[in-house]
């Protein structure tokens, strides 16, 4: 451990130590070149994060800001009714889900990106058939799945009942036990293609001799996948971990488009990003500071996980090379 | 090596990642129907809604008349030939004004609203959401109280004028340009093919539903997976159940709540009505039940007069009528109740460059000449009283509600604070028709959630 410690900060001097010897631009001339984007990142993303805190200590009139009210915006987060029960419910939604993501769609992306690569044939297209459909907006995704499940006219429904299932057919979107995990195999359709892309890339940056060699060994393709593309696939499962959390737990076009913005039955659909835009623009006269509280425990929320998660996965890494 | 260099590039993206989300949701880009009965319809639109030019009008002097536009916001989109067409006539009785009508899409219209009142360039009349939703508006001083101003607020009962008022300076921001109604819309002929007439007692009323459904026909094209609707459904049917306005007075005096039996009562209603539902009716869209009512798939239909405009275009040629519903057994009121509520009004933007002017507009759209366009066009019931809607629905709505008037009361009353009345009882009402909550519990939950804000007037 320690020597690739050194063996790591040696090689990091090597670099500088090469760049300032190549004649590398003067630092104003790359603070020239960063400025622009700094400038734009800091306006749109910096500075409103920090102003959604700064608002989150405040009462508001509408827009108009009113009395520093220190931390009641957070307590009234977890004390107002029927916000104290919505909030851990629609937590507990954007667990299911994550998890639910994981083993579908990101299962099914890796079997896919499995599939595809032992493929001869059609590789392209497939490429493209699995991840067309997340060009299209979530919102577009929602309502279309909306129809075809709609329990009244939809096509799924009917298919079921025309070839005698009709004891399966239900109000796919209208039923609390259905309902997310409907949306998430939704989500999952429209998704599925974006870990396979990562996933085909990480099989493809894996050397054949690896392969060769475990096959003279005489390893099954089920071995050699599990004992070998899986453990040098794990920089990709991280990193398809962590933006499937951070996507996840900032989800809302598509729950919005299937479930509404009550995440409809009953609250069965409900996720923080319901919640927040509830509470901001559903909230009345003093919604703006609540809202703001909320989006800053989101925001610490989100940001320390996926912080853990990236460490976690560094050191299985580090562990395994 | 090369795996760091990635993690730490996909560190980076993340954080960008959460930072733009949480960046962006503030700032309300994302923006999901607000569909509220006082919203009318409101499908999406194609219309463009560039923000409109500020065109600097000075406050016209007494001896010159400077040309003035007047800029008008709505979130109407689909009224806007309409007003066009009510505008002109404004103009030209006042020479030298110009009233430009610019709606935006219903669902973004509350937020581009309150932006576009805090800086220059916003717009001198703007329509305005009644009751609660008109409060952020007054309690950020952006409104022109127009008390003492506008001579034709005196047209308007108080009752009406309540939907305009700020809550806590009494003050009056709006001229009411509508008022709704609920009733029950049934297909005649449906009706005339089954032998059944407007029923006019509670059992007469179960006869025709029992009868609808031996035919095949859903009785009540009811949709509780959008919850806005269940309120009005209760309402429709419960109101004389709980006692209406008296029951309103007594809970706003603090005399009785929302847990009294009689209310519990009205709500267990609406679960008596379930099996004269769709099946699975927590699957039902409000757009799949209208569907179901248009296709004449379903008998009749629980709604407002706001709806009257749908039916029209999308059903010319349905026979339709309307009716109240009779009191149940054992209803403090023994007669049916009309529930009602002002829609919005008119107010006046206090940055507005050409206030006077402006308010001389809303003045206008107090007078009869105004109300008598406005139902004719727009196809609404106007507030004005000695207007008459040449629609035979309409003209029936307004009748209903001259003799049996009563205020939707969680609309009128119980949106002034977080959570409101209609999203509690209205989530509430769909958990019982899950059959995860009893009429009691319903109650229960409406009562604890408004008892957070809402303080009776002893």
């Amino acid at each position: 451990m320690t020597a690739t410690t050194a063996n790591r900060a040696g090689k990091k001097k090597d670099k500088h130590a090469k760049g300032v010897g190549s004649g590398a631009p003067p630092w104003t001339v790359i603070a020239l070149f960063i400025l622009p984007a700094f400038l734009l990142y800091t306006l749109f993303m910096v500075w409103p994060l920090f102003q959604s805190l700064y608002f989150s200590f405040f009462e508001f009139k509408g827009l108009a800001r009113g009395g520093f009210v220190g931390l009641r915006n957070f307590h009234e987060l977890f004390t107002r009714y029927p916000l104290n029960e919505q909030l851990p419910r629609a937590f507990l939604h954007n667990v299911y889900f994550f998890i639910g993501t994981m083993l579908i769609q990101n299962t099914l992306g890796l079997l896919f990106a499995r599939l595809l690569y032992a493929s001869r044939f059609g590789k392209r297209f497939f490429q493209i058939v699995y991840t067309t459909p997340y060009l299209i907006s979530a919102l577009v995704v929602g309502y279309l799945w909306s129809l075809m499940l709609n329990p009244l006219f939809g096509p799924v429904n009917q298919v079921l009942k025309a070839i005698g299932l009709g004891a399966l057919a239900r109000p796919w979107l209208g039923d609390p036990a259905t309902a997310l995990p409907v949306i998430i195999l939704v989500n999952a359709w429209q998704w599925v293609g974006f870990p396979m892309l990562l996933f085909s890339a990480g099989l493809a940056g894996i050397g054949d001799d690896l392969r060769e060699a475990a096959r003279i060994d005489g390893a099954t393709s089920l071995k050699l996948f599990r004992y070998i593309e899986l453990p040098l696939l794990l920089p990709v499962i991280g990193i398809v971990t962590v933006l499937t959390f951070i996507g996840n737990f900032n989800a809302f076009g598509i729950v919005w488009a299937m479930g509404g913005v009550n995440g409809e039955p009953a609250g069965a659909t409900d996720v923080l990003g319901l919640v927040f835009y509830r509470t901001a623009f559903r909230g009345g006269v003093d919604a703006f500071g609540l809202a703001s509280a909320l989006a800053v425990l989101m925001f610490i929320f989100i940001f320390g996980v996926s912080m853990i998660m990236l460490g976690r996965f560094r050191r299985w890494e580090e562990d395994l090379t | 090596m090369r795996t760091k260099s990635v993690l730490l590039v996909i560190a980076l993206v993340a954080i960008l990642a959460v930072l733009a989300g949480c960046a962006q949701a503030p700032a309300a880009t994302q923006a999901p129907a607000q569909q509220k009965p006082a919203a009318t319809q409101a499908p999406a639109q194609e219309k463009p809604t560039e923000a409109p030019k500020a065109e600097a009008t000075e406050a016209p002097k007494a001896e010159e008349k400077e040309p003035v536009t007047l800029t008008v916001w709505s979130w109407r989109t689909e009224d806007e030939d309409a007003y066009n067409e009510i505008f002109d006539v404004y103009e030209k009785e006042h020479p030298g004004v110009t009233v430009e009508f610019v709606p935006f899409v219903a669902t973004d219209y509350n937020n581009i609203l309150a932006t576009g009142l805090t800086g220059e360039g916003g717009p001198d009349v703007v329509q305005l959401r009644a009751y609660g939703g008109l409060q952020p508006l007054v309690e950020a001083g952006q409104l022109e109280p127009l008390d003492g101003k506008v001579s034709t607020l005196s047209n308007f009962s108080p009752d009406l004028l309540k939907g305009a008022t700020g809550v806590k300076d009494g003050h009056i921001y709006g001229v009411p340009f509508g008022i709704q109604t609920l009733a029950v819309y049934y297909n005649k002929g449906i009706f005339d093919k089954l032998g059944l007439s407007e029923p006019t007692t509670w059992d007469e009323f179960i006869n025709v539903l029992e009868t609808l459904k031996k035919n095949d026909y859903i009785p009540i094209a009811a949709p509780a997976k959008d919850t806005w609707m269940l309120p009005i459904i209760h309402d429709t049917v419960g109101a004389p159940r709980y006692g209406g306005p008296e029951f309103e007075q007594k809970v706003l005096a603090g005399e009785t709540d929302f847990t009294d039996p009689n209310y519990v009562a009205s709500i267990q209603l609406v679960k008596d009505l379930q099996p004269y539902m769709p099946e699975n009716v927590v699957g039902v869209s409000y757009q799949d039940s209208r569907t179901l009512f248009l296709t004449e798939r379903a008998g009749m239909f629980i709604g407002g007069s706001f709806e009257v405009g749908y039916w029209r275009n999308e059903g010319p040629d349905l026979d339709l009528g309307i009716f109240r519903v009779p009191p149940a057994p054992d209803s403090v009121i023994d007669h049916p109740l009309t529930p009602g509520w002002m829609d919005g009004s008119y107010g006046v933007n206090a940055k507005s460059d050409a206030k006077e002017e402006a308010i001389k507009l809303v003045e206008w759209m107090g007078t009869k000449e105004f109300g008598q366009m406005f139902t004719e066009k727009i196809k609404q019931l106007s507030p004005v009283p000695g207007t008459e809607p040449k629609d035979p629905l309409l003209a029936q709505f307004s009748k209903f509600y001259e003799e049996t008037p009563a205020s939707y009361m969680l609309l009128v009353d119980f949106r002034y604070g977080d959570p409101s009345g209609t999203t509690l009882l209205g989530n509430g009402i769909q958990k019982m028709l899950l059959g995860d909550m009893t009429a009691e519990e319903v109650a229960q939950s409406l009562q604890e959630g408004v008892s957070q804000w809402f303080q009776p007037k002893k």
